[in-house]
């Protein structure tokens, strides 16, 4: 692993870094609070949703800021997934059709559950028995298909 | 041993009631045994007719009297007040204050210290001339009749209604948005959340060592009644104010200010309608939003709305939502669904971001190396070394800067050290060569010392010489320059753009107001004309029911006569 400079010898971020340097700010407090969380009176698989949300919304952010609003440069946005601010991997399915809402990977994979199906939350609502109120067991999601 | 903090106050000293005996428990506390009854108390009991003190204070009525738990009508005041009804605190003979369990002695022997409780403003009720509605600081009321000298924290029967009226009269002041005083929010409080925690005024007054809060309450409940004392009962006891605490806001339970709150939308609705934009599109008519505002315009009162409180175009939608500071203002509610808002909100940061970015791509790159150069030249000495220089400054703005390096940084450092070693008339030189490199446009004789060309600022020859030399130097150097070549129609024009920009956008901004009060103006004629109109047809129909109901000896006969008589006149008209 190689060694972590000091601030003062790091390159800069990209230009424009400041005008989003609050908000991701926020965002990382939000997920140590998350991650410091007690979890000793929630149900298990409940434990990491809020990392899971966190993570969505920031990963939502800087998707948004870049392809829809255009209001940061390709190099800050290479930089931030290069820093880890946003999920990459999650971003490139956004980009699909049929998966623009995703709420997180787990919930496409199929070769994980025991139907070999996606998760519950993938399924429109319309498809869904009336009144049917689903939260998904990987991420909470209540519902992230397309067409919601 | 635990040393009981309480002063006897004169009231306690007074001589003890037949029955009663004085004693000392091992702890060192005093209590008080009646051998008849086998009842033992810490408090100092008192004969039952205390003399009345004159009620020039409303502290004084809150001396805490020594009623008798024996007293029946009091008991069951207590009894239906308290469901579940607190233990007894009478403890028997020598077991004194290790009756209970072990912590308790203590707990007992130092009360809670409680917040002390003053009457704050009165207001009048109109109607009920000598009665005064008193609020206290904390937010409590209570009604008192200077004329009977008797105050009561249960309101009477008889001032109910009038006490409603005010307080709806300040409900709707305050939905109204004027300026109300603080005492009212502590008392909407109150009377929303039910019996506000128990007053304690008579911590002072009261013997203190023994309380439990049981018996607090229990003292507490005392005059049940407020019709018993006007009974003329009263002037034999001394007066209690604590007591019916938690039944007086039972009659303003939530259900009633929610109702009262309901009935004042109502009105509102009908009288303020012109007034409160937001109001009837939110509330009444729902779908008529529409009819008021075009779309174009709700959606620049929206943006209007982001603009006003400086939001950040680049901040996430859901930060907007989770301050909530945009939730009061009537403008908010312009647009009727949450997805609309995100919708124009969406465009709106999209535009501003365009926008900022236009603007920085004209506004002039700072050069990062100035503030480090006034940094330098106001701290550097040749004394420290960059190390040192770094260590003790690491904490100046201009010295985190990331756009300049930690080595350019080190270099200037030194540069500047070694040319302050060097003789001034040399730096001067140096200087003077500086500002002769700069184009005239950039330095001039209108260019003032203090707004000095970023190329001279940035540059390490310009913060060598000492400033007090350097300034007059300059600017003697600046006066034997010509005038600035006439290329500022340029900056003319961009200033002429902006400012037409801002012309227009306030012409429109002005123009969908004009619009919206027109349009709300419209929509209250309509209304007005609709209802006229409604009254009218009911007029019309009442006098044909009352005509109908006219019906003589002849009956129906009459009524088709007269149809006759208009066929006939129709006809005629016809013909």
């Amino acid at each position: 692993m190689p060694a972590i400079r000091a601030a003062s010898k790091r390159k800069p971020p990209p230009e424009g870094f400041t005008d989003i340097e609050e908000d991701l700010l926020i965002f990382g407090n939000k997920m140590k609070d998350a991650q410091n969380a007690p979890t000793d009176n929630i149900p298990k698989h409940q434990a990491q949703w809020p990392v899971f949300q966190i993570s969505h919304q920031r990963s939502r952010y800087i998707y948004e800021l870049y392809y829809e609003k255009e209001a940061i440069s390709k190099q800050l946005y290479d930089w931030l997934l290069k820093n880890n601010y946003a999920d990459a991997l999650l971003i490139a399915k956004w980009k699909k059709q049929g998966y623009e809402k995703l709420c997180c990977l787990r919930c496409v994979q199929t070769k994980e559950t025991n139907f070999n199906s996606t998760c519950i939350c993938r399924v429109p609502k319309a498809q869904l028995k009336e009144g049917q109120d689903v939260q998904c067991v990987s991420c909470g999601c209540r519902g992230c298909a397309s067409c919601d | 041993m635990l040393k009981s903090t309480y002063v006897p106050s004169p009231a306690v000293l007074q001589p003890l009631p037949a029955g009663w005996t004085e004693h000392k428990a091992p702890t060192g506390h005093t209590y008080y045994y009646n051998a008849e009854t086998k009842e033992s108390t810490y408090k100092r009991p008192v004969a039952v007719p205390a003399p009345m003190k004159p009620m020039d204070n409303y502290h004084q009525h809150q001396v805490v009297p020594q009623i008798k738990l024996s007293d029946p009508n009091v008991a069951n005041a207590f009894m239906a007040q308290f469901a579940p009804p607190p233990p007894q605190q009478q403890q028997h003979g020598g077991r004194g204050g290790f009756g209970g369990p072990g912590g308790r002695g203590s707990f007992q022997s130092r009360p809670r210290p409680q917040p002390v409780d003053k009457p704050r403003s009165k207001v009048a009720i109109p109607g009920h001339e000598p009665w005064v509605l008193v609020y206290t600081k904390y937010g409590r009321r209570f009604a008192y009749n200077s004329a009977k000298n008797a105050s009561y924290w249960r309101i009477p029967e008889k001032l109910m209604p009038a006490i409603l009226e005010l307080d709806k009269e300040r409900i709707r002041l305050k939905a109204l948005g004027k300026s109300l005083d603080e005492k009212d929010e502590g008392d909407k409080q109150k009377s929303a959340a039910g019996p506000s925690p128990r007053p304690a005024t008579h911590e002072d007054e009261a013997p203190a060592h023994d309380y439990d809060s049981s018996e607090y309450e229990e003292v507490e409940v005392t005059d049940d009644e407020g019709d018993e004392q006007e009974d003329g009962n009263a002037p034999k006891r001394q007066r209690t104010e604590e007591p019916t605490e938690n039944q007086g806001p039972v009659e303003f339970t939530e259900a009633d200010i929610a109702a009262q709150l309901a009935a004042m939308g109502a009105d509102y609705a009908d009288d303020e309608e012109g007034e409160y934009y937001g109001y009837d599109e939110e509330m009444g008519e729902g779908g008529d939003a529409g009819v008021l505002l075009s779309e174009q315009d709700t959606r620049e009162l929206f943006k209007d709305l982001l603009n006003d409180f400086n939001i950040n175009p680049y901040s996430p939608w859901e930060k907007l939502i989770e301050e909530g500071k945009v939730f009061d203002d009537p403008r908010y509610t312009v647009l009727g669904t949450t997805r609309e808002r995100k919708e124009v909100w969406e465009e709106w940061s999209r535009a501003k971001i365009q926008q900022l970015k236009e603007m920085r791509a004209k506004e002039s790159k700072k050069d990062p190396k100035i503030p480090y150069l006034a940094l330098l030249q106001e701290k550097a000495t040749p004394k420290l070394y960059w190390p040192e220089f770094k260590r003790k400054y690491k904490k100046e703005e201009a010295m985190k800067d990331t756009k300049l390096s930690d080595k350019d940084r080190e270099k200037l450092y030194r540069e500047h050290i070694n040319r302050l070693k060097m003789p001034q008339s040399q730096l001067k030189a140096d200087l003077k060569k500086l500002l002769e490199s700069v184009a005239l446009s950039a330095l001039n004789n209108t260019t003032m010392v203090s707004h000095l060309p970023p190329q001279v600022l940035g540059d390490i020859r310009y913060i060598s010489l000492d400033p007090q030399i350097r300034d007059p130097f300059v600017e003697a150097y600046i006066q034997g320059l010509g005038p600035p070549p006439a290329d500022d129609q340029l900056a003319q024009e961009e200033e002429d753009e902006a400012a037409k920009k801002r012309r227009e956008e306030r012409k429109r901004r002005e123009k969908a107001l004009e619009e919206r009060e027109r349009a709300v103006a419209e929509e209250k004629r309509r209304q007005e004309k609709k209802v006229r109109f409604e009254r009218a047809k009911l007029r019309e129909e009442e006098r044909e029911l009352e005509r109908a109901m006219q019906v003589g000896k002849k009956g129906l006969q009459s009524q088709l006569g007269v149809m006759d008589k208009d066929a006939v006149m129709d006809d005629a008209a016809l013909m």
